[in-house]
């Protein structure tokens, strides 16, 4: 658990890299960036915990790599950070905010809904209901979790921001 | 020529850079250059920061996927102001006119996109592959007018699923001799860097 500090602080506002997971509790900002990655919030509001996680894949499929690249690791990470903020299981929702698809090519199944899909069952895993959205489109997505409040705002590039 | 380290890397993609330079003077029909700015082995992280952090203003350009002799994920990205003075400069009108991305802006950008980029990950595959190469497959391209970090995210995820690292070659243009804020970057497939037998380390000119 040498890693939890620089997870954990109280408060962030540097955006959280790529397939990484930030945690806090109380106050801060997280936020990060999303094309076809996967913003995905998991917020206890009673016991005022917050996480986001920048997911870019749908499954690890053994890989090791940090937990918060793959849908299918990145959820059970979140959960174990969340208890460990509150010191008691948490009772979480979820929010999810990207997986567009940005260039037009490649075949089969855009990269952004495969995430979006494997994180739908990933939750459905663990009992988690998502209560928001803002998926798809072909544009990137600035995605912000006010810890506080749990207000969720989405930006997308010349539209009026978005709250979840 | 078939390189197996950093410098024939190193040589190919300024070659290919000369091309371009060229294409890209012809192009513009006034004195112009692509140069090979950096040519390095990067975190996923701090690839999809190359074009700007978490506060950087979102950027205008085009994005493109390419297949056949070369395949990998290519970007021409530039400031809007950089973005809207190449618009203006291919369109054949003053400096300045251009003040926002319509249908004839956007198609501006689309084509220098396709036709330099093309003329550079041309030269590279004839220079990789010699009288086999059979020319590059490029994606329609894509107008990009977005966050830095969402388009550099693009270029990479079709890689991330095989390491944690990418190679980038970017580039920056210069017309009339003065750099302006416009440049591809080139993130090569690991199928392109196995055939290098690329170890990667930074390089720049």
């Amino acid at each position: 658990m040498t890693d939890l500090p620089d997870r954990m602080a109280g408060f962030h506002s540097d955006a959280i890299p790529i397939g990484e997971i930030r945690a806090a509790r109380d106050s801060g900002l997280l936020r990060t960036f999303v094309g076809s990655c996967v913003a995905l919030v998991l917020q206890d509001r009673r016991r005022r915990v917050a996480a986001l996680a920048h997911v870019m894949l749908p499954a690890a499929n053994g890989r090791h790599a940090p937990p918060g690249k793959y849908a299918d690791t990145a959820v059970p990470e979140m959960l174990r950070l969340l208890g460990m903020l509150a010191g008691e299981p948490v009772a979480c929702t979820a929010k999810l905010a990207g997986g567009a698809k940005m260039f037009a090519f490649g075949a089969g199944l855009p990269i952004g809904d495969q995430n979006v899909a494997a994180l739908e069952r990933a939750l459905a895993l663990v009992g988690i209901p998502i209560t928001a959205r803002a998926c798809g489109g072909e544009s990137g997505r600035r995605v912000a979790v006010d810890v506080a409040t749990g207000v969720v705002t989405v930006e997308m590039v010349g539209r009026a921001i978005e709250t979840l | 020529m078939m390189p197996h380290d950093q410098d024939g890397l190193a040589a190919l993609f300024h070659a290919g850079a000369a091309q371009a330079s060229q294409t890209l003077a012809a192009w513009l029909g006034r004195p112009a250059s692509m140069l090979i700015d950096r040519l390095a082995r990067v975190s996923l992280t701090d690839a999809v920061a190359v074009l700007g952090g978490a506060d950087a203003e979102p950027i205008c350009g085009c994005g493109m996927q390419v297949t056949g002799a070369l395949s990998g994920g290519l970007v021409l990205a530039a400031t809007n102001a950089a973005g809207l003075t190449l618009a203006d400069l291919i369109l054949d009108r003053p400096v300045g006119c251009s003040r926002e991305w319509g249908e004839l802006e956007r198609s501006a950008v689309i084509e220098t996109a396709n036709i330099v980029g093309c003329s550079y990950l041309n030269a590279i595959a004839a220079g990789l592959h010699g009288d086999r190469a059979g020319g590059i497959l490029p994606s329609p391209p894509w107008f990009i007018h977005d966050y830095p970090a969402a388009v550099m995210e693009a270029a990479v995820v079709s890689q991330a699923a095989a390491s944690e690292t990418v190679v980038l070659a970017e580039s920056a243009f210069r017309l009339d001799g003065v750099p302006i804020r416009c440049g591809l970057v080139f993130v090569p497939d690991q199928s392109v860097l196995d055939l290098f037998g690329a170890t990667g380390s930074d390089r720049r000119p």
